[in-house]
């Protein structure tokens, strides 16, 4: 009885998507068609906004990317910024004042023309109330003053500078919000709970290629395409080609290979790990895989090397004499001698990785810099700068002791969620010990991790990882000597050493320079710092992989857009 | 009643004790400065110490405000609808497999108690028993992996949107049967057992040789006599069996990735959504309580000589 059920339902289930299989199906014989079909991509978890100012988190930022644009953007290849919503601008002698001029027609989704008035908005009304919530706002403010913006006509914006600015240009990819949709909310202060995972969907107004159709907490997002969308092909015709995007939610990434392998999504962002299992069965399976070149985040190893005082206790941060250890720089010399970058790639992303020597990625472009020193793994050289500090195994009971006869022995952290970094950790640790120390690895929970990092300072060394950008100056909460995040001595009133006054005094400059050579060479100036006097060490950077069923025309994976960067152009074979 | 608080204070103090808050992801984004930082901790009372927000939670509680997700920024219970829908679909739709197949099987057990096909059959139950249901749900996904007839977890496949009604329904039914049976595979054994096992103690009883002896018919004597007296302590079980069914299907959701209640609690607790944490606890809670209820009135109608009061 059962099976019975079970293979008529079966049946039942194959027809009717036979039926939809045809329904759907481009019209053969008609000339070809690039429109229609179904694009599906899947989520890790569940959107949490579609609030493109409150969202802060990936699974919330890919959804309102399909359906907010900024005046500007960057071009996914050459990472310079092109017009978008904005089709010129130009800027006066000083420098501070940039007048933007909009598209001709623009459409919010809903048919409502987009002009001046809404750029005006969202930045006064959204980025710069206090009452809203933004990330965006600390991106605009510039030595603590907001930039102005007026509208001078309806196809015509003037930003007013407080002080030079040169990522200015980039930063205006912020995505821009419709006025008439939400000032009755901003007016209400109920903006932020405004267009969040409860609200209706059809008053979600955006300008980008789609819009939403529909969604299923746990299940799926579906989105339509944007029939007032700005951007054409070639021919005049209207784009999107795609009409329609499900977007399947799944627990994790493990459940997202399962269902690419079976065939019901069709793009995998894959992991290292991933590589060995799905690059042979690219042709059985009829996917492709690309490799898009590094990460944009970084990855490393720093030490703490917090003077400062626990007022709680009255006890240091970190033990005077490690403290003495890791301000070295011949012991951080030491243990970058000792990061075996070449295994952890092997062993941890399965060969799919790229060293990392500077603080800012390969894949940041035109702002990275190749030409800094490297520290080569050496366990002589490693073993020699030790020596050079006065430590040696004077009791011979295999660890090293410094000058003092302390023996060279600390806690590494990491967060145990995060299984590479742990791997990671392990081998780092392993050729640590190779060379003389002892190194007790503690695996905490990332929040534990966190407040070690930025509120009770109590730790030795840490593996962590931080997310990067194109440009180097949103870096600065970790480089300033004030910063945060500049974790290994954090909040200093005034630099503490001379280097770190160097680079300070690069991040002041170069937010003021707008020439691209001259801002290079600053922020190249500041990486060769770094990784002269290795504040953190870096190790290794995983490539971005991405399988791509091969049903799709138009694709052109960049290293900095990915695949999906012009979606709008993509359409079903 | 005093339970439920009892339960909703010991889960505040643990998710509190636990260290940090759900701030933590962004305070290591380079780009979000102190002041935001702060913005958000005031917003979100997070500076209050434990027992005021908890106490606030509570009052909130009675007046029927379930408080605020930090995570989803929107009333926890708009979350909670309809992850509460899907626990309760699968949940359903275990408690049904188990109940409608083990009755029957304990039956039949027992009308061929000692004979070939009963011995297979407990035997069959034992290795059922011991097989943990978490375990039987990975190997169906990896038979159903390997084999590719049946979904990889979830709950409905890509573009079941757009399908009609009825293949919708039979998209998802495809989609129940890997955490069903594993879900009610154990309960089903155990219960069968327990059916079996009342039946012979009843159809050893002198009413039933009473029964037989005035003449009434076999079936009648066995489905009407004897199984009346028989279900009788199973009954009791059954609001039990739902109740924890409820709670017990968080682990299989969270293998078979149904997006229920079990799945968001996970997410909850890890994202430290405080509130949500305590709406899904308190939510499981009353089912368990609300399940031990039904059981009781399900007794009290069938054996009359049980009283409520």
């Amino acid at each position: 009885m059962v099976p019975g059920v079970f293979k008529s339902t079966t049946g039942l289930f194959l027809l009717c998507f036979f039926i939809l299989a045809v329904v759907t199906a481009p019209v053969i014989g008609a000339a070809p068609t690039r429109y229609g079909g179904t694009l599906v991509l899947s989520v890790t978890s569940d959107p949490r906004s579609f609030n493109p100012i409150l969202a802060k988190e990936t699974s919330t930022t890919t959804m309102t990317g399909h359906m907010f644009e900024g005046l500007t953007t960057m071009d996914p290849f050459t990472l310079k910024v092109i017009p978008n919503l904005a089709e010129r601008w130009e800027a006066d002698k000083s420098g501070l004042i940039w007048t933007f001029h909009l598209r001709r027609g623009l459409c919010w989704s809903d048919g409502v023309p987009l002009t001046a008035a809404d750029v005006v908005f969202t930045f006064n009304d959204l980025i710069f109330n206090d009452e809203v919530p933004s990330s965006a706002r600390d991106i605009f403010t510039v030595e603590g003053k907001p930039l102005r913006v007026d509208a001078v006509d309806p196809l015509t914006v003037r930003f007013t500078l407080p002080a030079l600015f040169a990522p200015f240009l980039r930063s205006l990819g912020q995505e821009i919000l419709p006025r008439h949709a939400l000032e009755k909310a901003v007016r209400d202060k109920k903006f932020t709970f405004t267009w969040g995972i409860n609200a209706k969907l059809s008053d979600i107004v955006g300008s980008g290629p789609y819009r939403l159709k529909e969604y299923q907490p746990g299940r799926r997002v579906v989105f339509s395409a944007n029939p007032y969308y700005w951007k054409k092909d070639a021919d005049g015709g209207v784009l999107p080609y795609i009409p329609r995007i499900e977007y399947v939610i799944v627990p994790g990434m493990d459940v997202e290979l399962l269902k690419f392998i079976e065939g019901s999504i069709d793009v995998y962002t894959m992991r290292g790990m991933d590589y060995p299992l799905l690059k042979p069965q690219e042709a059985s399976k009829g996917f492709t895989v690309y490799d898009l070149g590094p990460d944009l985040g970084t990855s490393f190893i720093t030490f703490n090397q917090n003077p400062g005082i626990n007022t709680a206790n009255g006890k240091p941060f970190v033990a005077p004499y490690k403290r003495a250890w890791f301000s070295d720089v011949r012991f951080r010399r030491a243990v970058a001698h000792l990061v075996d970058k070449k295994r952890i790639i092997e062993i941890v992303k399965n060969g799919m990785g790229y060293p990392q020597d500077s603080p800012e990625s390969p894949a940041a472009g035109f702002f990275y810099c190749g030409d800094v020193r490297k520290y080569d793994y050496s366990l002589e050289a490693a073993r020699g700068l030790l020596a050079e500090m006065g430590c040696a195994d004077k009791n011979n009971d295999g660890i090293l002791e410094d000058a003092e006869g302390r023996p060279l022995e600390f806690n590494l952290y990491t967060n145990a969620d995060n299984t590479e970094r742990v791997d990671a950790a392990a081998i780092i640790r392993s050729d640590l010990e190779r060379a003389g120390m002892k190194v007790n690895l503690q695996l905490v929970e990332f929040n534990t991790l966190v407040a070690k990092l930025t509120s009770t300072c109590d730790w030795d060394a840490v593996i962590l990882g931080l997310t990067g950008g194109i440009d180097p100056h949103f870096g600065q909460n970790v480089w300033r000597s004030s910063g945060q995040l500049h974790m290994w001595h954090p909040r200093q009133q005034a630099p503490a050493t001379a280097w770190e006054k160097r680079i300070d005094d690069i991040f002041t400059a170069g937010v003021k320079e707008f020439d691209e050579g001259k801002r290079k060479s600053l922020y190249d100036e500041y990486q060769k710092i770094v990784v002269e006097e290795l504040p953190v060490i870096y190790t290794a950077l995983g490539a971005r992989l991405v399988a791509v069923k091969n049903r799709f025309g138009n694709l052109k994976p960049s290293p900095f857009g990915g695949v999906l960067h012009n979606i709008e152009e993509i359409y079903v074979k | 009643m005093a339970l439920l608080v009892v339960m909703s204070a010991v889960t505040f103090m643990l998710m509190r004790l636990t260290p940090g808050n759900f701030l933590d992801t962004l305070r290591l984004d380079p780009q979000i400065s102190k002041d935001t930082l702060a913005y958000y901790t005031r917003l979100y009372q997070l500076d209050a110490p434990a027992w005021q927000q908890y106490l606030h939670w509570l009052a909130g509680l009675f007046r029927g405000e379930w408080g605020y997700s930090f995570y989803y920024n929107v009333p926890v219970a708009q979350i909670i609808g309809p992850r509460l829908v899907n626990t309760f679909i699968l949940s359903l739709a275990a408690f049904l497999v188990t109940w409608m197949a083990a009755i029957p099987l304990g039956i039949w057990a027992a009308l061929n108690r000692g004979n070939g096909r009963d011995r297979a059959l407990q035997c069959a139950a034992y290795a059922v028993i011991s097989l943990p249901g978490f375990f039987v749900a990975m190997i169906l996904l990896f038979m159903a992996a390997v084999t590719g007839c049946l979904p990889l977890g979830g709950i409905e496949s890509p573009g079941a949107g757009e399908l009609p009604f009825i293949a919708r329904m039979i998209d998802m039914a495809r989609h129940l049967v890997i955490p069903v049976t594993a879900l009610s595979l154990g309960s089903i054994a155990v219960l069968q057992k327990l059916m079996r096992g009342n039946m012979l103690e009843v159809l050893g009883r002198q009413y039933i040789f009473a029964a037989r002896a005035r003449g009434i018919p076999e079936d009648r004597v066995i489905y009407v006599h004897a199984l009346r007296n028989a279900i009788n302590p199973i009954i009791t079980l059954l609001g039990y069996e739902f109740a924890s069914l409820l709670s017990g299907a968080a682990l299989m959701e969270i293998i078979t990735s149904w997006p229920g209640l079990g799945s968001m609690m996970l997410t909850a607790v890890r994202a430290k959504d405080i509130y949500l944490v305590m709406a899904g606890m308190m939510m499981g809670g009353v089912l368990f309580v609300a399940g031990n209820l039904m059981a009781d009135i399900a007794l009290a109608k069938a054996d009359p000589r049980i009283k409520i009061g």
